[in-house]
């Protein structure tokens, strides 16, 4: 990675050139087109030729996977690597400005194909029949805002974006500040609200039926109606209880992503300059007013940050609710509606419409970042 | 998903009865090495190994082709994404006949006329039901592949015996013998329709039960394919004889409203408990494995089908898969007049732990290496011959009906709504373009 | 803690607001710990039970006869790790997992870089459609995105990209990418751009390139923002079924961890009591990522309080 040195060094060499040869100009800058050329195609061609030995292998499978792992990882370093390269070799005039493209490039070109196109599918989709076969105009959005199951999912996801994520961002906030206290156990402890993030989903839903199970017969094996029966209560079927089974499923989403916000706040935490925090106990600062008026806002943006995430994730979420209540006794939420609608009654179009509510949701939050942007900027 | 709505489809209905199996040695002929073929589908597991063994050593072996089949629990979704994303398998298992027309309507899938293979002589492998269900513009494109039978009471076989009570041949000497129970201090039924995603199939089973031994056939068919409103009179009292049994005081254990909260795999667990916590079960054959440890089919419970209801209205409640060919070439062809012929399709009931019975009428009862399976394939072959049996019509319906509003509308009723009220919901729900 | 502790040093009443830091401190995380792992640890009970207890008693029964033998079993671990193929699936995994959280940062923390510190035109409208991309739903990317992979199209539009390229891992990394990328630069642009505008500015002066500035600082000072996001995304790709089986496929030869183990639940799901131990099994390895990254947050605190 010395290379860009040896650049800028040639580069500089360059530029005052005007006493060289015009023949040995030209020969250099032959030479240094040929390079252009010639490197990353190269770098490209030895790619490629693994890439496609990679896909019709019958090698050992350690080793294919090996290969695989290394041309992934590199790979990609190198295409950035041969990508300055090639700009080094352009002319200094049109360097500059072309120079950030490449650093924005390739994640906008893949964003471009994985998310913006699908998206824009999805929009055209949306002014479709089921099939995906004529226009209807606006006929499947008449649905999405009138029918029962979809206003009751509009009304549940708000309660959802509302209350999931403040409640995980406060926990996750509380206990990263908490735990940056501690001498000791740091890591484990930790490890304990990460713990759930790392459980996959078939594993999150197995979890709460320990919790949340109901039986009719025989002793429980859910722990909420095995305490409640200890009472001397009947068993309660606590996923059908309207509108209570809401929380109970909203519990879950907290359990599962407070992980999230918390091992980036506590990053954040992490990263505010110890000599201001120091600064202000030696005024006289308690702890608690050094965290509300020094860590609270060098870790401000942050926490736009994690709360938008987590809006957005909650905004998609739909697993939950479709294995444990099926979006049944007024548990619908828009992510469950779309799935629904798109893949089991096979209706694109209104899929495909829900699924643009859920575009359109996320305006008020980004509006709230570009303000946020802004302000940044500014500051800097 | 769906899965457990299609598992409970697999495992009894035994549709077939056709005749043929005359004309097949079971040997695959043609020269296709290297020539991959896949089958997807929604059978995992026992099942799934089951048929890749008999594909790879009979097929695969006889041809060098590379057939392979390939299940997933979350087929519905899946089959959709390959085949509108342009990467369809070769065939593929539809536990939703519907869906196999959908695909032909959609021009995707390749009728059995053009692939060469004569209707009439399918229709006597299959039995002529089964092959009609994937007619579109009159030509077919489901194969059928796997069958199963509904129509099963379970029992607490050891009380029946002791009380002295006979299994009942006809709606009023069930309640009889319901009521019965109920005065010797038992709860008769079990019911639970608990299935995550797909909670409420197992009601919409009792409804088809019902329909077919009420309504009969031709009405079932009519409202199948909604040639009759969902809430006709006929589905009316068949679901006023429904609720009769599950709306009982005292007939189900833990009361109606608790029903869709009670998972179906556990719910046949208190009928097989000391005390039983209830004596009859109305499910698939498949729920054998759900029973505890140590459970003996035969000793401590056994099977009667459901009991007539209206005379001389007959019928027999089932599920299956249908196979759509999305690719034509001739491995694909030789591979399917392989897989569906009668030495195949004994060779395959005759692996461990398999408990699909195949459509082929040319598969006798003794091909099965589970007795119990055998027994029923046999009742199902002929119901087959007889013209009887009726698919499942959550399976026949269009998806947002037949895997939505059917499932929770019967959800919703058993937790206090309306029957009519319910009922209309339903019939509101029918998509207008399908 | 050791924050606390220098800064109290000197304040005479010391002792008692030592005490007073740490009690209510460690008793809320107490608490909260304990909250978080009781479900867990329901899970952890019945992966190690035969299956008919699990069936007839709840789970904290077992803390009142932990030394019944007869109720604890491995059979559950036993048959997770032997199911067939289960060391090809491992390997498949790690095959898709690698790459898909390399890729997607690599380009993220360039582009976090390129919104951060190089002046374009339209970057601010660029970074918020990066961001506002995170709500698309996978689920409806994966038909189109398969198409284009089957067929090489758009919109019904035949272009040159390389096709067939659904079932190579490269389909599945670029997948993944794709569906990382948009919070991988949110979460990087928002760490990248607050470092200090100085370090930046002093080494441009010193005649380094935007390549040299960004291998040579940023990457280093951002280590804690990397380790962070390669945590998720790790995870995300460790755990993920959906797209592997579309874009990969279900067969053997490329068959995921996750793909093995839900198959394990057979087609009645009568499975169902190994799950537990699977979901154990496959918790390991994002657990050991997670320990073996804790020590980058830490080092990140110093890189951090240097330059301040």
């Amino acid at each position: 990675m010395t290379e860009p040195q040896d650049t800028g060094t040639k580069l500089a060499e360059g530029s005052d050139g005007l006493s060289e040869s015009v023949g040995a100009r030209a020969g250099l800058g032959a030479l240094r087109i040929l390079a252009a050329v010639a490197v990353p195609l190269l770098a490209f061609i030895v790619l490629w030729v693994t890439f496609e030995w990679l896909r019709d292998a019958d090698a050992n499978r350690g080793v294919i996977v090996l290969v695989a792992v290394l041309v992934g990882v590199v790979g990609v370093f190198t295409l950035y690597w041969a990508m300055d390269y090639m700009v080094n070799r352009l002319p200094a005039s049109v360097r500059e400005s072309i120079r950030p493209w490449v650093f924005v490039g390739p994640a906008l070109v893949i964003l471009a194909i994985f998310l913006a196109y699908p998206a824009i599918n999805t929009i055209y989709l949306s002014f479709l029949d089921a099939r995906s076969q004529e226009f209807v105009g606006l006929e499947n959005y008449g649905f999405v805002f009138t029918d029962d199951g979809m206003l009751r999912a509009i009304r549940n996801t708000l309660g959802w974006i509302i209350i999931v994520p403040s409640i995980s961002v406060a926990i996750g906030l509380g206990f990263a500040v908490l735990v940056d206290k501690l001498r000791r156990g740091e890591a484990v402890a930790k490890s304990i609200i990460f713990l759930p993030m790392a459980v996959s989903f078939v594993g999150a839903s197995i979890v709460w039926s320990f919790i949340y199970d109901f039986k009719i017969f025989g002793s429980q094996t859910g722990l909420l109606n095995g305490a409640w029966t200890a009472f001397g209560n009947e068993p309660v079927a606590w996923l059908s209880q309207e509108p209570f089974n809401n929380l109970l499923l909203m519990v879950i989403m907290v359990w599962l992503q407070t992980g999230f916000a918390m091992v980036i706040l506590s990053a954040a935490i992490k990263s505010v300059p110890e000599d201001i925090i120091e600064a202000a106990r030696i005024d006289g600062a308690s702890e608690f007013q050094v965290f509300w008026r020094v860590v609270m806002p060098s870790i401000a943006s942050t926490l736009v940050v994690v709360m938008t995430t987590m809006v957005i994730t909650v905004l998609k979420v739909f697993d939950i609710v479709w294995v444990l209540t099926n979006g049944e006794t007024g548990t619908e939420v828009i992510a469950e509606r779309m799935i629904r609608w798109f893949f089991r009654n096979s209706h694109n179009g209104r899929g495909a419409a829900i699924a643009v509510v859920l575009f359109l949701a996320i305006i008020p939050v980004m509006a709230i970042n570009v303000r946020r942007f802004r302000a940044e900027e500014q500051i800097r | 998903m769906k899965r457990m709505k299609w598992l409970a489809l697999l495992a009894v209905f035994a549709m077939v009865v056709a005749a043929c199996g005359d004309d097949d040695d079971g040997a695959a002929t043609g020269d296709f090495a290297g020539e991959a073929i896949s089958i997807f589908g929604a059978f995992e597991t026992v099942e799934a190994d089951a048929a890749n063994a008999v594909i790879s050593s009979g097929f695969n072996a006889d041809t060098g082709a590379e057939a392979f089949y390939e299940g997933s629990g979350s087929f519905e979704e899946q089959i959709k994404i390959r085949v509108e994303g342009g990467n369809p398998p070769d065939i593929a298992l539809y536990p939703q006949p519907g869906s196999v027309v959908e695909q032909a309507e959609l021009g995707n899938a390749i009728a059995l006329e053009d692939l060469g293979f004569d209707i009439g002589e399918l229709e006597d492998t299959f039995g002529s039901y089964l092959v009609s269900l994937g007619e579109h513009d009159g030509k077919h494109y489901g194969i059928p592949t796997n069958v199963n039978s509904k129509s099963l009471v379970w029992y607490n076989k050891p009380v029946f015996e002791a009380e002295g009570y006979d299994t009942p041949g006809t709606l009023t000497e069930w309640t009889d013998l319901a009521d019965q129970m109920l005065s010797d201090g038992y709860t008769p039924f079990c019911i639970g329709t608990g299935s995550d995603a797909a909670t409420g199939w197992p009601a919409t089973d009792w409804m088809e039960d019902i329909m077919l031994r009420t309504a009969g056939g031709d009405v079932y068919d009519q409202w199948v394919a909604h040639e009759i409103p969902f809430n006709d009179p006929a589905v009316l009292r068949a679901g006023e004889i429904f609720e009769s049994i599950w709306g009982a005081e005292g007939y189900v254990l833990g009361g109606p409203e608790t029903i869709p909260d009670i998972d179906f795999r556990d719910s046949p667990d208190p009928m097989v408990a000391d005390p039983p916590g209830c004596l009859m079960h109305r499910q698939a054959s498949f729920i054998i494995s759900f029973f505890p440890e140590g459970t003996t089919a035969g000793t401590d419970v056994d099977i009667f089908p459901f009991p007539d209801i209206d005379d001389g209205v007959k019928g027999s409640l089932g599920g299956g898969e249908l196979g759509a060919v999305f690719n034509d070439t001739p491995a694909v062809r030789a591979f399917i007049e392989w897989f569906i012929s009668a030495d195949t399709q004994c060779t395959m009931g005759s692996q461990e732990g398999v408990q699909r019975i195949s459509p082929n009428v040319g598969v006798g009862s003794d091909c099965y290496a589970d007795p119990i399976i055998g027994n029923i394939s046999g009742s199902i072959t002929d119901a087959l011959k007889a013209g009887g049996m009726r698919f499942d019509a959550s399976d026949l319906m269009p998806s947002s009906v037949g895997s939505g509003s059917f499932w929770t509308g019967m959800n919703e009723w058993m937790r206090g709504a309306d029957m009519a009220s319910v009922f209309q919901d339903i019939e509101d729900s029918w998509p207008t373009d399908g | 803690m050791s924050a606390v502790a220098t800064g109290t040093v000197a304040a005479p009443p010391g002792f008692f607001r030592r005490l007073w830091d740490r009690w209510p401190v460690k008793v809320a995380i107490i608490v909260i710990v304990i909250l978080w792992l009781i479900p867990t640890v329901g899970l952890l009970v019945n992966s190690f039970r035969v299956k008919s207890i699990t069936e007839a008693e709840g789970w904290w029964t077992v803390f009142s006869k932990p030394f019944e033998f007869s109720q604890w079993t491995f059979d559950h671990y036993s048959s997770v790790l032997n199911a067939r193929g289960f060391g090809n699936a491992f390997l498949n995994s790690l095959a898709v997992s690698i790459p898909a959280t390399v890729i997607p940062i690599t380009m993220a923390a360039f582009a976090a870089y390129a919104f951060s510190w190089m002046d374009f035109k339209g970057r601010h409208i660029l970074f918020v459609v990066v961001v506002g991309l995170l709500v698309v739903p996978l689920q409806m990317a994966l038909i189109p995105l398969l198409k284009l992979y089957t067929s090489g199209e758009f919109f019904g539009i035949a272009t040159p990209f390389p096709h067939p390229l659904n079932g190579t891992y490269m389909a599945v990394w670029l997948a993944h990418t794709g569906f990382g990328l948009p919070l991988a630069v949110y979460l990087l642009r928002n760490y990248i751009g607050s470092l200090p505008s100085s370090i930046i500015e002093s080494a441009r002066i010193d005649g380094a390139t935007h390549f040299q500035i960004f291998v040579r600082l940023i990457l280093p000072l951002s280590v804690p923002a990397l380790a962070s996001f390669a945590i998720f995304q790790f995870l995300w790709v460790w755990n993920d079924f959906l797209v592997a089986l579309v874009f990969l496929g279900g067969t053997p030869d490329v068959k995921v961890l996750t793909q093995a183990l839900a198959d394990l639940n057979g087609a009645y799901g009568q499975f169902e009591h190994v799950l537990p131990a699977a979901a154990f099994i496959t918790m390991a390895l994002p657990l050991v990522v997670f320990f073996s990254l804790q020590r980058y947050f830490v080092r990140g605190l110093t890189a951090g309080s240097v330059k301040g």
